[in-house]
Formats: structure tokens, C-alpha cells, sequence
């Protein structure tokens, strides 16, 4: 009762404070031993609006391939209602020399203030004719799904990483597909990301 | 320039028809896009005293649920946006930016990207009008077929699109119209549609 009421008062004297709105989404990231890489990348700007980042396609010898990538990201901050919407797409996938495959790949990350109300969500993310270690995936992927990919090293499939302290501040970061990549003793020595969609909102 | 114009829209108008032609079980009716021909709709609704901003993603046609199609279908569009009027209403220009993704195959073109520069902005005029969370906007735009093929001064308008509630997953809904040869009306699987009041320049 008395966190209700202190969430309460928290966003009524949130409804007239400066909110603040970040957003940001990319095709592919790659770190890996001599070489690191990025697709365009969509930033939100900090008074809000659009932003945009795209490319045709995207490769990285071994590490991904990808085509038609389009990140895009939306947002207004007010005293009223702030929202941040960020969706990040990609078609004909393939990572880590093909150990996962998809032919769309879609993160999409949410964060809003309504006047009493706030949070995020990675909805609407997913995969079409996913396929991973040649297994076809058919159901939705749960988020923070991990699986092995032998000689690799592992991913994490829909990675869903909530922020904000879920009172004055909510924030997700979707990564779709997250490949961390190991050496034969199991030592991290990169990482790739594919599809990946953030966004905040704080007041 | 004027020349190579001209050529590109003649490309495009004939790209339109084959288009069409190849889409005849498509889930929109076969048409012609009138590039650079048909201006938009413009003007002939109310000033509106908002803005819009909205992204994420539809699934489901009308207002038949919010699940996400199956995966093997593609049948579902991504979208990003913002709208505004302009600071004097009449006339009813806007301004903004739209981005439209279209993945499943039996729409045009085996599915496109749309990336459209918004110039008029008015409250609904179709079964939303008397809905004050729902405005309206359009422009022209540039699309980019999967089936390799490219249109520019491609007309679109978003006939509504409404900040229901929050979240906007399962309560926005958007309905969008481009040239004549696709629509789609669905309500939020993913994402956002947020109305807000007019400030500044965002």
C-alpha cells in the first residue's frame, strides 16, 4: 500500500518534471580477433524526432552476413507522455559461418511515461525461419534463450536486458542474436550482435 | 535532369503495372502506383493541435488481435515515424518522416521498404475522425520493392494512426494506405504510438 501510493506521488511529480527519451538501434556489431565492425546506427537525437540507419547489406568474412538492414528509432520526451520506440531489421541472416541462419530478424524495444504510467518491453521482436546448429526453430524464442555453438563459443538468442530503476526511469536493449565468441579454453574473444534495438525514458 | 526524371517515372509507372500484374493474389487489390502523377490527399480534414511519433511493428489485418503471424508467413510490416503540422493551420501542411517495412511476400512487389517524407498533417477523416487520440498524415515517398525494383514520388497516407493507451502493444492501431496498391490496418504487435502536444520543433 505504501509503495503504491509512493509510486504514485513518484509519477504525479514526474508529470511535471523535463522527461528525457534515448534511443538507438543497429544491424550487426562485430568484435572479433582483427577486426571490428558496425552497421549504420540509428541514434535518437536528445530533443527527440527520428533517426535512421541503413544499409543494403553487411558482411564480415566468418563472422555475419546479412542484407536489407534498417534500424530506425522514434521519440518524444514531454511533461505529459515520453516514448521511445526503437526497431532494428535484417533479412537473409547468417552468424558465425552459418551456425545460426534466419531469414528476418526483428528487435524491436519500447520504453514509455504515460501520465501515470511507465515501462518497456521488447514485443514484437522475433524471427522468421530461424534455424540454429542446422535445428530449425518453429516456436517463438524465449527471451535470454542461450545455446551452444560448438568450435564458437555460445549465444543468446532475443537478449533482453531491462534498465531504469522501474519508478522514475525504464529502458530496454533487444539484442536479437548475441554470439560471444571463445577460444579453445573457453575464453571470451569476441562478440557479435545482430539486431539489436534500445530505448529509455526518465524523468 | 528533367528528362531523366520523366524516364524514371515512365520506368516506374511500367514496373507498377508488371508489379500488379505479378500480384494478383496479393492480400491488397492489384493497382498502379501514380508516381509523381496523383498529388496526396491534402487539406479537406480538420487542423489537428498534436503531433505523433510511433514505431514498432503489425501483424494482424483490421482489428483481428495483436498476435504476431507466424514465422514462415512474413506476413507482418515494421514502422517508424513522426509527424507534425505546421505551425499554421489552414493550411494543413506537415512535416516528418515515415518508414515503412513491408515483409510479407504476396504484397507488392514480394514485399518492400517505404521511406516517405510527410507534407500534410489534419485529424482522421475516416471512421476515426471523431477519435481525439487519432491524427492523419501523408506525403510522398520513395519505395524499394524486394523484387529489386524502385518507385519514387510514390504518394501514402496514413489514414489514422491512435495512441489508444499505454502500452501501445494490444491498444494503438495504425492504418496505412500507399499509392493504390497497398493497405494495411492492424492494430500494435510491437512498439509505440504516442500523441503529444505541440512544442518547439519536435
Amino acid at each position: 500500500m505504501t509503495t503504491k501510493f509512493l509510486v504514485a506521488l513518484t509519477l504525479l511529480a514526474g508529470a511535471v518534471q523535463a522527461q528525457t527519451v534515448t534511443g538507438k538501434a543497429f544491424g550487426t556489431y562485430v568484435n572479433a580477433p582483427g577486426v571490428t565492425s558496425q552497421s549504420p546506427i540509428a541514434t535518437l537525437p536528445s530533443t527527440g524526432g527520428m533517426a535512421t540507419g541503413q544499409a543494403d547489406a553487411f558482411g564480415v568474412a566468418g563472422a555475419v552476413d546479412a542484407q536489407a538492414l534498417n534500424a530506425v528509432t522514434t521519440g518524444v520526451a514531454d511533461n505529459k507522455k515520453s516514448g521511445a520506440q526503437s526497431t532494428s531489421e535484417l533479412e537473409q541472416v547468417s552468424a558465425a559461418g552459418g551456425a545460426i541462419t534466419a531469414d528476418v530478424v526483428t528487435a524491436v524495444a519500447t520504453a514509455y511515461f504515460g501520465q501515470f504510467t511507465g515501462g518497456s518491453d521488447g514485443e514484437g521482436s522475433g524471427f522468421a525461419n530461424l534455424v540454429v546448429n542446422g535445428q530449425t526453430i518453429t516456436t517463438e524464442v524465449a527471451p535470454n534463450t542461450q545455446v551452444d555453438l560448438p568450435g564458437v563459443g555460445y549465444a543468446i538468442l532475443n537478449e533482453q536486458l531491462q534498465t531504469g530503476n522501474g519508478l522514475t526511469s525504464y529502458g530496454i536493449t533487444v539484442n536479437m542474436i548475441h554470439v560471444v565468441l571463445q577460444d579453445a579454453l573457453g575464453l571470451t574473444t569476441g562478440e557479435i550482435i545482430i539486431g539489436s534495438a534500445s530505448s529509455s525514458v526518465a524523468r | 535532369m528533367n528528362q531523366a526524371r520523366h524516364l524514371s517515372l515512365a520506368l516506374g509507372a511500367v514496373a507498377a503495372v508488371l508489379f500488379a500484374v505479378g500480384c494478383q493474389d496479393a492480400a491488397s487489390p492489384p493497382g498502379n502506383i501514380t508516381a509523381g502523377v496523383t498529388p496526396p490527399p491534402k487539406g479537406g480534414g480538420p487542423c489537428a493541435n498534436f503531433r505523433l511519433t510511433g514505431g514498432g511493428r503489425v501483424d494482424q489485418r483490421d482489428h483481428l488481435g495483436y498476435a504476431k503471424s507466424t514465422p514462415e508467413s512474413h506476413d507482418f510490416a515494421t514502422f517508424g515515424f513522426q509527424a507534425r503540422p505546421s505551425s499554421k493551420c489552414p493550411p494543413t501542411d506537415g512535416s516528418g518522416n515515415l518508414e515503412w517495412n513491408e515483409h510479407n511476400p504476396a504484397e507488392f512487389g514480394g514485399g518492400f521498404a517505404f521511406h516517405g517524407r510527410v507534407t500534410f498533417f489534419t485529424t482522421p477523416t475516416d471512421e476515426t475522425a471523431a477519435d481525439g487520440r487519432c491524427g492523419r498524415f501523408g506525403g510522398f515517398g520513395r519505395l524499394n520493392t524486394r523484387n529489386n525494383g524502385t518507385l519514387e514520388d510514390v504518394s501514402f497516407e496514413v489514414n489514422h494512426a491512435c495512441d489508444v493507451a499505454e502500452p501501445g502493444v494490444g491498444n494503438d492501431h495504425i492504418k496505412i494506405t500507399i499509392g493504390t496498391v497497398y493497405t494495411r490496418h492492424g492494430i500494435l504487435s510491437g512498439g509505440n504510438i504516442q500523441q503529444h502536444r505541440l512544442t518547439g520543433n519536435n
